[in-house]
């Protein structure tokens, strides 16, 4: 069965390729923009030396290219996204780079799509606090209030049930929470925000849905290979610490922060002051929070990874494993 | 008034933001060849209609402008179709691939009595706009150099999508990067040049190479020097000097003065006018006086809500609205564009 990944070369999917060889995967076509990262191909080579592994590059904003490298794929796992830049450069290669991608496959008869989703697409505005975010929570219908990144993959899930519905084949979401890990970033949004030299804490304590990007990886590898079709799955990790805990431990094992915990009502007052102002003022600042974002992102919610478990899945690292593991890598960064 | 919008990239964002603050127009269509383009623009900003098809647009919207936000291999097609429509016609830069696509779309309007304007917008800037009520008081006296400079961030958001995508439409420009980026440099002192013009440059790419034939073939570093009667100009684009550079000077027979488009001051040049070292001491205190002076001006504008990161292109539209409207002359002269492009054409061929 040959598998084929897009964004190999990323902070998950170089993760993803060794976990799917991993769980069984013996035919592995990798898809990368330019180059894959030095040494990973041999990596893999060498831990799975019974594997064939190929690496492909291609443009996926260029369709013309795609349809040779889904030639005799079963499986596309499909990790590439926009995870930067204007709102759209990151529309343009998560959402159009996406339609290449489904109208490829579904024209070369692959039988099974995964695509790497995320948490902006639930419809968290209308949960109240300590609600459970779950495997079946609505996704948002647009998408565009969750600003460029939540409205890109909101959009992304929709084509993908379009295609689905034209081509017929089948599909597993996952839709991992924070993806942490050495090799990518420090803080979350939804903890707090870097302010002219203060850190304004923002998440307090709200739980922080992390997901190890091993752990990640492994969850994308098992549902890729044994889901039923038609699955999606939030992919959270055990054992979850709130915002001010990861924070905390944060400033004593990386960096010393000046932080200025913001209170919510204080948040709340902010986030809708900052939307009037940006209206008043024509655009002069931006609204960077607003009082549906903040509701959408910063409601302390539970969360739950069942839908995993059910599966087989579990997370190999433990959270304060990672998070270890993720400070050490974070301290040895220039800043 | 009715605007549209075609090319639905980032920098139409701009263009759509921008036109709102104004106050000028209504943005009713935008039109991209990719649908899900046109799609996230209209849906962003709530415009009502989307279409792939500019022909198809312009006779069913029959908009009174039309901003044209693609590629420049494209603005000359795209731009004769809108004006053959009877649209006045908002080009992003650069204007066209060469002098002659230029002359073609500015004769072309011409003929059709339309507007054909630019987005030139960095002279619009707060110190840009001081500048031009220098010259305008003739407090430089005679100008006798220029000295601009821009840089460009390779690692920057747009820096990356050129570096990591050999089809991106900026390795298909005769001067690639500094195609680009050349317009903004040069708008800004075409306005003290005439057409005789000699011209010098050289360009070499200072980065390591990556490995790609296409993406290493761009040159990142250009100088350039061009001589008009008794006016020179000197020139830096770099995309290695940091901070990154967006400066102008002005030096005239009377005075002289140094523009950072970033911080957004204009200051003039220390003069030494006492003797000895005792006189050395008082120009850095003249100079703080000078940079509270913008501070002040800045704070101000900010509080008035002028103060938009893209202000200059707000100040440049209610420019162009009015010009389409008869109620003011052309912003950027016809024959500032063609010398701008006439100019990137001779840079081109001397490298």
């Amino acid at each position: 069965m040959k598998v084929l990944l897009t964004g190999s070369a990323g902070f998950l999917g170089r993760r993803i390729a060794r976990s799917l060889l991993q769980q069984g995967v013996t035919d592995l076509r990798l898809l990368v923009r330019s180059q894959p990262p030095a040494g990973l191909v041999a990596e893999l080579q060498r831990d799975f030396p019974a594997a064939g592994i190929e690496v492909v590059s291609a443009n996926l904003l260029l369709a013309g290219s795609l349809p040779a490298l889904l030639q005799g794929v079963d499986t596309v796992v499909h990790a590439a996204a926009g995870m930067k830049g204007a709102a759209a450069d990151m529309f343009a290669n998560t959402v159009v780079a996406s339609r290449n991608v489904f109208a490829a496959a579904g024209a070369a008869g692959v039988r099974r799509v995964v695509l790497i989703s995320s948490f902006s697409v639930y419809r968290t505005f209308e949960l109240r606090r300590g609600a459970l975010l779950a495997d079946d929570t609505a996704l948002e219908p647009v998408g565009a209030d969750k600003g460029p990144y939540g409205y890109a993959k909101t959009r992304q899930e929709h084509l993908l049930a379009e295609y689905r519905r034209q081509f017929g084949f089948e599909t597993v979401v996952l839709r991992p929470g924070v993806i942490y890990g050495p090799g990518g970033g420090a803080l979350s949004p939804r903890v707090g925000l870097k302010v002219m030299g203060w850190f304004v804490s923002l998440g307090g304590g709200a739980l922080l849905p992390l997901t190890y990007v091993e752990n990640c990886a492994d969850a994308v590898a098992l549902a890729a290979l044994r889901a039923p079709d038609g699955a999606s799955f939030s992919v959270v990790d055990d054992d979850l610490p709130t915002c001010r805990a990861y924070l905390r431990a944060y400033r004593r094992s990386v960096q010393r922060l000046r932080v200025i915990p913001l209170p919510r009502f204080a948040f709340r007052l902010a986030a809708a002051w900052m939307l009037r102002y940006h209206r008043r003022s024509k655009g002069q600042l931006p609204a960077v929070f607003t009082p549906f974002t903040l509701r959408s992102m910063f409601t302390p919610l539970r969360y739950t990874n069942q839908g995993l478990k059910a599966l087989g899945w579990r997370p190999a690292v433990a959270t304060a494993e990672g998070m270890k593991r993720t400070f050490a890598w974070l301290r040895q960064q220039p800043r | 008034m009715r605007v549209a919008i075609v090319g639905c990239g980032k920098i139409a964002d701009g263009h759509v933001e921008q036109l709102r603050a104004t106050g000028r127009g209504e943005v009713v269509a935008v039109c991209d060849r990719e649908p899900l383009m046109a799609e996230q623009l209209a849906v962003r900003f709530g415009i009502p209609r989307q279409y792939t098809d500019l022909a198809r647009m312009l006779a069913e919207v029959k908009p009174d402008v039309v901003h044209i936000a693609t590629p420049p291999d494209s603005h000359l097609v795209l731009g004769r179709l809108c004006l053959d429509a009877g649209c006045h016609v908002f080009m992003e830069k650069p204007f066209a691939l060469t002098e002659a696509q230029s002359r073609e779309l500015l004769d072309h309007a011409a003929r059709l009595n339309l507007q054909l304007g630019v987005n030139y917008l960095y002279n619009y800037e707060p110190p840009g706009l001081e500048l031009e009520q220098l010259l305008a008081s003739h407090a430089l006296g005679e100008i006798v150099h220029l000295d601009t400079s821009y840089g460009y961030n390779l690692a920057g958001d747009y820096g990356l999508a050129v570096m990591s995508d050999p089809g991106h439409w900026v390795h298909r420009l005769p001067g690639k990067l500094f195609h680009n980026v050349l317009d903004h440099v040069l708008a800004k002192v075409v306005p003290f040049l005439d057409d005789e013009l000699e011209v010098q440059a050289l360009a070499f790419r200072r980065r390591d190479p990556i490995g790609s034939d296409i993406v290493d073939a761009m040159p990142d570093e250009l100088r350039f020097m061009l001589r008009s009667g008794q006016v020179t100009v000197s020139g830096t684009v770099t995309a290695h000097a940091r901070p990154v550079p967006h400066q102008l000077k002005v030096l005239g027979t009377l005075d002289s003065v140094e523009l950072d488009y970033t911080a957004r001051t204009l200051v003039h040049s220390a003069r030494w006018a006492q003797p000895s070292a005792l006189g050395r001491l008082f120009p850095a205190w003249v100079q703080a006086r000078q940079y509270r002076r913008n501070a002040r001006r800045n704070l101000r504008l900010f509080r008035r809500h002028e103060y938009h990161y893209f202000q200059c292109m707000r100040v440049l539209l209610n420019r162009f609205y009015d010009a389409v409207q008869g109620k003011g002359p052309a912003p950027i002269p016809p024959e500032q564009i063609l010398r701008v492009t006439r100019i990137i054409d001779r840079i081109v061929a001397a490298l």
